[in-house]
């Protein structure tokens, strides 16, 4: 049984072997990047939205929404990163209904690229919001002696991430292979369909995930007494 | 399950590709679409906002306008009041001066119709009085009363001593015209008076049935007549100045 499609090779270039998973990334991407084009064309102010226009509206908007409420000071491009991993995750997911069709979020090598995605963002939007001596601050917070657990916590979250996307993706489509095998007609389809809504948790969990995440390290650090006394007192000696 | 390292550095990219993908085609169209209707619609309840104020203003100022309008109608309604009150009363005071004057002219005019009336009354009583005295004198007269009258001249006649001597210069004779004859003794009396008076200057008597009762002396142009037409021709006289000298009219018995 098959259990990742890394290890299907679709076609060669230039000597290098491209697999399904890089395959079937490319078709999400191709699909969501022509509607998001076809419906955004002829985007006008003057214009009133139709149908297509308002239903990707009402998607960007809630996207939006949760992302400031997760993080309410959060800039766009938190928006951009968030909702992308929410769209692609969520896509592949219910792209799992069609035939032949294998998420590529079914591969750890996946799951594993957006965690790390993720692992990268979260210090890089940490570092533009703060600095990079406000976020390495985070580090020692409260105490230096957390320094060592909080790396871990930063990495195993990342790991965390990509497990859970990968074990519930991946279990969905090899339990739905089981039952075919066992009952080819009925559990398939009931499996398929709570595979759908257990795709879209997963997006949505994922999604909200990385967005806390880069929230926690954009927060500003609150500032402890013992800091505040430092610096009056450096400012009193400047005077 | 395993990694495929090259895969996953493939699906960094691809994910790197895909959200700039989405941020140029989706997000930023979406997002730019929404923001600017926004802005619109922001824009939009702006104006409808300041054509609100602008129509409250509108109607503020209508409503002072209104007012102050009100405010003038009343002033003009209470001065064209005061002005008809003050009208109404100056030609009420015109009206009662002319009423007054009217009054006056009226009172004036009765007075004068009624002084009219009486001094005509008087007239005409006097007229009438004077026609039933000559009429009851005319019944009434006879021998007796002209032999009264001649022996009556008798006695007027000393005051005329000079009159008649002058008029008896150029006169030939006296004539004594009476309605009746005389009888014989006031004959003889009343030629002895004027012989006392006029000596030599011969009297004849006469009859006139045209003369009135009394007696009647002629001595040249002197004429000297105490008949009742004579007594009536002086009460008329008599009453005459009365009226014409303002008094009551009234008339004595013995003609004033």
């Amino acid at each position: 049984m098959q259990l990742t499609p890394d290890e299907t090779t679709v076609f060669t270039l230039w000597g290098l072997g491209i697999n399904e998973t890089v395959v079937n990334t490319w078709i999400v991407m191709a699909v969501l990047t022509i509607a998001s084009m076809l419906v955004t064309r002829k985007l006008r102010p003057d214009v009133p939205p139709n149908r297509w226009r308002t239903t990707l509206e009402v998607i960007v908007t809630g996207i939006q929404r949760q992302v400031e409420e997760v993080s309410p000071q959060s800039s766009r491009h938190v928006l951009y990163f968030s909702g992308t991993l929410f769209l692609f995750i969520a896509l592949s997911n219910l792209l799992l209904v069609v035939p032949g069709f294998t998420p590529p979020t079914s591969s750890l090598s996946t799951t594993a690229a957006l965690a790390l995605s993720v692992l990268v963002a979260v210090p890089l939007f940490g570092i533009s919001r703060q600095g990079i001596g406000g976020y390495l601050k985070t580090y020692i917070q409260p105490s230096i002696v957390m320094l060592p657990f909080n790396i871990i916590s930063e990495f195993s979250r990342g790991i965390s991430l990509a497990i859970r996307l990968y074990g519930n993706v991946m279990s969905g489509a090899v339990i739905a292979g089981i039952l075919l095998g066992l009952a080819p007609f009925f559990f398939p389809v009931v499996m398929d369909v709570l595979g759908l809504l257990t795709g879209l948790i997963q997006a949505y969990i994922f999604a909200i995930l990385a967005t806390v995440y880069i929230a926690s390290a954009t927060a500003t650090v609150k500032k402890s007494d013992h800091d505040l006394d430092s610096e009056r007192e450096h400012k009193e000696q400047d005077r | 399950m395993s990694i495929d390292w090259v895969t996953v550095l493939a699906q960094i990219a691809n994910f790197l590709v895909l959200v700039w993908l989405l941020k140029r085609f989706l997000y930023k169209p979406i997002l730019k679409g929404i923001d600017s209707r926004e802005a619109e619609i922001a824009e939009r309840m702006g104006e409808a906002k300041r054509a609100k104020d602008k129509a409250a203003a509108a109607e503020a100022d209508f409503v002072a306008r209104q007012q102050k309008l009100q405010a003038d109608q009343d002033a003009l309604a209470e001065r064209v009041r005061e002005q008809a009150k003050q009208q109404r009363d100056a030609l009420l005071a015109e009206a009662h001066e002319k009423m007054e004057q009217e009054r006056q002219d009226t009172l004036a005019h009765l007075a004068r119709e009624r002084e009219r009336f009486t001094s005509e009354l008087y007239q005409a009583s006097a007229e009438t009085l004077y026609q039933l005295a000559g009429r009851a004198l005319h019944d009434l007269a006879d021998e007796r009363l002209e032999e009264h009258i001649a022996l009556h001249v008798i006695g007027k006649l000393a005051p005329l001593s000079d009159e008649l001597a002058s008029a008896a210069e150029h006169a030939e004779e006296a004539v004594a015209t009476t309605h009746d004859p005389l009888p014989e003794g006031a004959r003889q009396e009343v030629k002895a008076a004027l012989q006392a008076r006029v000596p030599g200057l011969p009297l004849r008597f006469a009859t006139d049935e045209s003369q009135s009762p009394g007696l009647v002396l002629r001595i040249g142009s002197l004429e000297l007549a105490w008949t009742v037409d004579s007594y009536t021709d002086e009460l008329v006289e008599l009453l005459k100045e009365r009226l014409a000298s303002g008094e009551s009219g009234r008339v004595n018995a013995h003609g004033g």
